[in-house]
């Protein structure tokens, strides 16, 4: 990345798009402190987190302000069930069980996994995965959301009830990073950033970045003709 | 004509009660592109991995251009299906990107001439020449499925089976790779596509079969193509 910068709001949803190796799982990693404290590469510049920069301060203690999703949810689930993954982050939090109790069973209901709470995680499909991934930081209950293409490996119900779960987020003031390659999966956001070799090319209101169809299809972020044909019953 | 059959399939992870899949008969061609949709866990990857002999059936028989597949072993169903993990991490492991492609092209007994010809021939299409001696596990998400996609595409296998393809994939670069496919399919290969990518389905499948319940079932087109 190159001379990236920008702001969000509190209560802002935010989608970040760019061509594959652009830098936005870069970028994400940077927002919770990964970059610089775990890998390694020259960080220039600086990120305020709630007013705390991100170099001073420890990835454990941004990981409560900030939580991350990757894109391969092998490298977040290490527990025996899924409850113990929902359960983990509130519980190192040392709420009281009550507490813990109900963000897992919210958890599960909103992303709609109950019939997974016993479930051995290595034992699920990719998508299953990919939604207790979610659920995992959801019960952490962060202020800010950061969602790197996870929506990718869902069915169509599962992709509902996490853009529906980022809207009842946002009612509470959440704030939500969500990169995403599929332009329909981001309708949701108030606001659009583009990346293109690691500079911020575009950051403007979602509804007036999706109507530039020039810029879009120059950017190659959307293609002509993938929009009319509907082949299949789907 | 079946070029892998499934004849009254059935699969159970050990353990475990429920089947995953039930008295399942279907017939993949070694032609077009198949696309295989269903819920999150209705069992598509564990398909896929049947079709490729990594997981044996617990019941029934699976055939792979009428031998059954239980009698090869992976080595000689990899020359004739090739498969991309979901995970596309999980299946590199050399030390460049070019070295990636070059793997099983030398393994297919390609002279050095032919497997470098090759390997840069597939890497300047799918846009991947810039890093050819870049480390592999380095690359972000997407550039490793490009990857992934690209070393087994090059082996030229007669079914290509592929597990959420274009996951990680911007559009130009999903365009890329379905343009690909449908160069494969005309040279009368087949491919098998596991995915929820609804506007991939809608532009690359010729036939799309549904998971759900531990059976398959057939969808119909629209008849509106355009």
């Amino acid at each position: 990345m190159s001379k990236v910068s920008f702001r969000v709001g509190q209560g802002e949803i935010v989608a970040l798009l760019g061509l594959s190796g652009c830098g936005k799982s870069t970028l994400c990693l940077c927002l919770g402190g990964i970059i610089p404290h775990c890998l390694g590469g020259e960080m220039t510049g600086g990120i305020l987190v709630n007013g705390k920069k991100t170099r001073d301060c420890p990835v454990a203690q941004l990981a409560l302000e900030v939580g991350l999703v990757f894109q391969d949810p092998d490298t977040q689930l290490f527990l025996p069930t899924v409850e113990d993954e929902l359960a983990f982050a509130p519980e190192n939090l040392c709420l009281p069980v009550e507490e813990v109790e109900a963000r897992v069973g919210n958890v599960l209901t909103i992303l709609g996994i109950n019939d997974l709470r016993y479930a051995n995680p290595k034992n699920l499909s990719g998508g299953q995965k990919q939604l207790v991934a979610l659920g995992a930081v959801l019960s952490l209950d962060p202020g800010i959301l950061v969602l790197d293409e996870v929506m990718a490996p869902l069915d169509p119900e599962s992709k509902k009830r996490i853009s529906d779960a980022v809207n009842a987020l946002r009612q509470r003031g959440k704030t939500v990073l969500v990169v995403e390659h599929d332009l329909e999966a981001v309708s949701f956001a108030d606001r659009i950033l583009v990346l293109e070799n690691g500079r911020l090319i575009k950051d403007g209101q979602a509804p007036d970045v999706l109507g530039e169809r020039e810029f879009l299809l120059r950017h190659k972020l959307e293609l002509e003709d993938e929009l009319r044909i509907k082949r299949w019953d789907l | 004509m079946g070029f892998i059959k499934f004849i009254d399939v059935g699969f159970s992870y050990p353990g475990q009660n429920k089947p995953v899949l039930q008295d399942v008969n279907l017939s993949i061609p070694k032609e077009g592109v198949t696309a295989v949709i269903g819920p999150n866990g209705s069992g598509k990857t564990t398909f896929s991995k049947l079709l490729m002999g990594i997981l044996k059936p617990t019941g029934g028989l699976i055939r792979l251009d009428g031998e059954p597949l239980s009698s090869l072993n992976l080595a000689q169903t990899g020359r004739r299906v090739g498969y991309v993990f979901q995970n596309p991490g999980k299946q590199l492991f050399c030390e460049t990107v070019e070295e990636e492609i070059g793997f099983g092209l030398q393994n297919l007994g390609l002279t050095p001439e032919q497997v470098s010809r090759k390997a840069r021939e597939i890497m300047e299409y799918f846009e991947l020449t810039r890093y050819s001696q870049s480390f592999p596990l380095s690359l972000s998400t997407g550039e490793k499925r490009r990857l992934a996609i690209a070393a087994v595409l090059a082996l030229e296998p007669d079914l290509l089976v592929l597990d959420e393809p274009t996951a990680g994939l911007d559009p130009y670069r999903k365009k890329l790779l379905g343009d690909y496919l449908e160069r494969v399919i005309a040279s009368q290969r087949g491919v098998v596509i596991i995915s929820h990518d609804h506007r991939f389905i809608n532009k690359y499948a010729t036939r799309l079969i549904r998971l759900e319940g531990g059976q398959f079932a057939e969808v119909g087109p629209t008849g509106n193509h355009h």
